[in-house]
């Protein structure tokens, strides 16, 4: 038997191919296997929460005991759900200021930082990261003594002013990697075809790192919009905030309200996305 | 307008002007309001429903509430020390305790209430006045485990399989664990007993949670008893889950929910138009209602079925405990809980 | 310190009068300023107040630092809290990869069907993510039914408030902060590379570890420490899931700040919280560099 793979190179070959075949097919199968593990842990917990949402029954409960949109209709009751607007409202506003201000200081800073090595970038890197590692009970509670100290009494902006410093990181973070993997020739010949800083800035930097910039801002966006312990100690009487509503509702009464208003911002990114695909084809096709 | 092309630049910094506007807090209620912090949840909803009205009706005063629990008001009030972020607390007995010692509260002339001839005698003091009472018993599932009936029972078998506890955060947890240290041999700052046998249990209890989980842990059949108050048993029976409560055979605990003035409040007098309105006789009663479930002091409310006494004199035998005595204490037993029951 | 050596490496101008690379740290002066402001300040306030004797605030002294740190409990919170961080960022990377690779080879319809699915959990309110995590751990939830029902064990399983259900349900939560930066780098990664690679005869695999993995690294770190840092302090998840049975740094600090009011002593476990964690994430670079330097 031996003799005969010695014998003919032609075999080796073949089992080898066959080896890389069979190498291959287990890639397959563990990377599928894998993900499929993964996305059904991710849908997992939304299918039960979307699913509770539509429940007959008058408290949240799994398995639903029967199906209805009757929590939804209460929920987009303008009289009885009140509360729960003005809270969605501070809420989202809080949010958008919060993105909007994370995103443009938090790329600016990674624009400065994100290619450069050495220890002082470090340091600023670990400084700018460090509002994600310190626990935001804390972070809430010395933030309350210090705007007091300075005068100011819990609102909606001094919530935004927390958030931002919170958010941030995300911005940040997703948005150095992007930088990270920019090729520099690239910047290095808009420069030298004699294109002006900005003008490469916007052309060419701009929309290398916008996929970073976006994944942040969306994650400060939800992060802001999540968010218990900071909003707990800034909220003054007219800036309710929708967790600290929903964690109420939930708490003393399994209001099932709670699990629509994930229905809601589901069913509104769904809503979302589609528009967005629908303008980002259109401007294509305009384009092309 | 239509044909100005409508920029980006536009659209944005019109949405940049249009959040900072709101941003800034309107001020447009400077007289005739009271700032008051609120329990999140029933609390808020009733006195929403009941005390708002009756209060911008009989005073023409607006009621402002902050969702905060007993502890976060004086986490809060402590922190922006001299200026409070509202006017008048709500909080049971622990934390009444210790905003006392820290000087959180303005002093309070009970004289100012209108309804004082309708109220229990001990049911004013210098620093505030009771505007509910609290009854905490064990609570459980019918269809899942035979009727308790002491407060030791919550450690046997067959109910310690099926418990749900919480620990020495909330006041209905520290009495209950206090209660069931009586039983032991322990008292009211003698918790040893329970320690020493929950050490014996303590693998075979359902669930140790977080007080926030409590209500789900129970609906979904995690633990099928635990200990908790009469309104939580009330509402969530409104709500079609399956619990019963049972007064001990020691007698269920009473505790008394205040209200105070905060240090450096510049509406003390609407405060106190607010308390007024709050113990009046109609309001009261409104709050017993489900799906609010809150147990009345004023003497004029007849009360609802279904309360583990018939008049507010009954409550005179039920078990009460001094927190100037637990108060001390509770941040060691906080620590030894942690770990007892941390694996 | 090495300075860039391409002329304003993003095509910031250097000034000419020579400043050098001085202009492009100027884009992150603003963030720093505020940062100084709202942050710097509130934790140097923090570190005041962990260093009072006693609760309100009058006696100068370290008591509080003696005691957290000279109790051996703590020293075990401290480990806990840093080994659930790293448990979730093992489950996290390593069935979050694998999307990020089904990601990178499906389709552009396909491709937006996965983004969706990732950021799935950011739209469930922290509050019902709790509710459903009860369910699917719970003594009668959803896996137990599955166990049961399968007969691959007598009795319901214990999963709900131990360690092994809280980094289940923490993975399904942080798990957006894991492929967010990283499909956002590796939607950028050339796909010929992979192609050339395979062409070459390299296997599979060996493409995974010599040619995708390496170039999609930064994401995979930033993603790291995004989990780290968020798991390790997520005091909501980790108590309303994970129950009173295990303790971490977070729930001390809610108990000392916000139940028993002894400030000094929350200071000191949110400064020793801080400080262990940012260790953590240092440690993740300094993997993160040693392999970047490897694979090049």
């Amino acid at each position: 038997m031996a003799t005969t793979s010695a014998a003919r190179p032609g075999d080796r070959v073949v089992r080898a191919a066959a080896r890389r075949r069979a190498s291959d097919a287990l890639y397959t199968l563990t990377i599928g296997l894998l993900a499929g593990v993964g996305l059904l842990i991710l849908v997992g917990p939304v299918v039960i929460v979307l699913l509770t949402s539509l429940t007959e029954s008058r408290s949240i409960r799994f398995p639903p005991s029967g199906l209805s949109l009757q929590w939804y209709q209460l929920l987009f009751d303008p009289v009885s759900s009140r509360p729960i607007h003005r809270a969605a409202l501070n809420s989202l506003q809080v949010a958008a200021v919060a993105m909007a201000a994370a995103t443009v200081l938090a790329t600016l800073a990674s624009v400065a930082i994100g290619r450069r090595r050495g220890r002082w970038v470090r340091a600023l890197d670990t400084f700018f990261m460090s509002p994600m590692i310190l626990p935001m009970l804390a972070f809430g509670l010395a933030s309350l003594m210090y705007f007091t100290l300075l005068g100011f009494r819990p609102s909606l902006t001094l919530i935004a002013i927390g958030h931002i410093v919170v958010v941030a990181p995300f911005v940040l973070r997703t948005t150095s990697a992007s930088i990270s993997q920019l090729d520099p020739a690239w910047l290095e010949s808009s420069a030298s075809l004699g294109a002006g800083w900005f003008y490469t800035f916007r052309r060419v930097t701009l929309p290398a790192i916008a996929p970073g910039i976006a994944a942040g801002a969306f994650l400060a966006f939800v992060a802001s919009l999540d968010n218990v312990p900071i909003s707990l100690f800034l909220a003054g009487p007219r800036s309710d905030m929708l967790p600290i509503r929903m964690w109420g509702m939930m708490e003393s009464t399994l209001d099932v309200r709670v699990a629509a208003v994930s229905g809601v911002l589901i069913a509104t990114v769904i809503g979302l996305m589609l528009v967005m695909e629908r303008v980002v084809g259109l401007t294509r096709r305009l384009r092309g | 307008m239509i044909h100005r092309p409508v920029t980006r630049r536009r659209l944005l910094a019109g949405a940049a002007a249009a959040c900072g506007a709101s941003l800034i807090p309107a001020r447009a209620h400077a007289r005739g309001s009271v700032t008051a912090a609120m329990y999140p949840g029933t609390w808020e909803e009733a006195y929403r429903t009941h005390v708002a009205p009756a209060l911008k009706k009989a005073h023409d005063v607006d009621l402002e509430m902050t969702p905060l629990f007993a502890v976060d008001q004086i986490a809060k009030a402590q922190a922006a020390r001299g200026a409070p972020p509202f006017d008048a607390f709500v909080l049971d007995p622990g934390p009444r305790v210790t905003a006392i010692e820290r000087g959180l509260f303005e002093r309070f002339d009970a004289k100012r209430l209108a309804a004082l001839a309708q109220l229990p005698k001990d049911a004013t003091d210098e620093w505030g006045v009771t505007v509910a009472a609290q009854v905490v018993g064990i609570a459980y599932n019918p269809k899942k485990v035979p009727r308790p009936k002491a407060w030791t029972d919550l450690l046997k078998d067959p109910w310690v399989s099926r418990l749900g506890m919480t620990g020495f955060q909330t006041t209905y947890g520290t009495v209950s664990i206090i209660e069931i240290s009586r039983q032991l041999g322990g008292s009211e700052t003698n918790v040893e007993p329970f320690f020493t046998e929950i050490r014996k249990v303590l693998p075979k209890i359902a669930a140790i949670g977080a007080p926030a989980s409590m209500p789900s842990l129970f609906q979904q059949g995690q633990c099928d008893i635990t200990y908790t108050n009469t309104q939580t048993v009330a509402t969530l029976r409104g709500r079609d889950v399956d619990v019963e409560f049972v007064t001990p055979e020691s007698g269920a605990v009473a505790f008394f929910t205040t209200m105070h003035i905060a240090k450096g409040s510049r509406a003390a007098d609407n405060a106190y138009k607010y308390f007024d309105t709050v113990v009046s006789a109609p309001v009261q009663a409104a709050l017993m209602q489900p799906p609010n479930n809150l147990i009345p002091v004023n003497r004029g409310v007849k009360l609802a079925a279904g309360l583990p006494m018939t008049s507010l004199d009954e409550m005179a035998s039920f078990v009460r405990h001094d927190w100037s005595k637990i108060n001390p204490l509770r941040a060691g037993w906080i620590e030894r809980f942690n770990k007892e029951v941390a694996k | 310190m090495t300075a860039p050596a391409a002329a304003g490496a993003l095509g910031v101008p250097r000034r000419p009068g020579g400043a050098g690379p001085w202009a492009e740290w100027q884009l992150a002066l603003p963030l720093a300023l505020a940062y100084a402001a709202f942050f710097l300040v509130p934790l140097l306030l923090l570190i005041a107040i962990s260093a009072f004797d006693d609760e309100t605030l009058t006696t100068v002294g370290f008591a509080q630092w003696r005691k957290f740190l000279g109790d051996p409990f703590y020293w075990k919170v401290i480990l806990d809290t840093v080994k659930l961080g790293f448990y979730t960022v093992v489950a996290t990377t390593l069935i979050g990869y694998p999307i990020a690779l089904v990601y990178l080879g499906a389709g552009p319809r396909w491709q937006r069907v996965i983004l969706f699915v990732v950021i799935l959990p950011l739209l469930t309110s922290v509050v019902v993510r709790t509710f459903a995590w009860i369910v699917i751990l719970g003594r009668e939830g959803v896996i137990n039914q599955a166990v049961l029902w399968l007969g691959l064990a007598p009795a319901p399983l214990r999963l709900l408030q131990t360690e092994h259900g809280l980094v289940m349900a923490l993975t399904q939560i942080e798990m957006p902060l894991l492929l967010l930066p990283l499909l956002s780098v590796m939607s950028r990664v050339d796909p010929n590379l992979a192609d050339a690679s395979a062409a070459l005869g390299a296997s599979r695999w060996r493409t995974l570890f010599r040619v995708t993995l390496p170039l999609s690294l930064p994401g995979l770190l930033a993603g790291c420490m995004l989990v780290f840092a968020s798991s390790t302090t997520a005091f909501i998840s980790q108590f309303t899931i994970g129950g009173n049975r295990l303790v971490y740094l977070p729930l001390l600090i809610w108990q000392q700040s916000l139940v028993v009011y002894n400030w000094p002593l929350a200071s000191v476990a949110a400064l020793t919280l801080l400080v262990s964690v940012s260790l953590g994430v240092v440690a993740i670079a300094a993997i993160g560099r040693r392999a970047q330097a490897y694979a090049s």
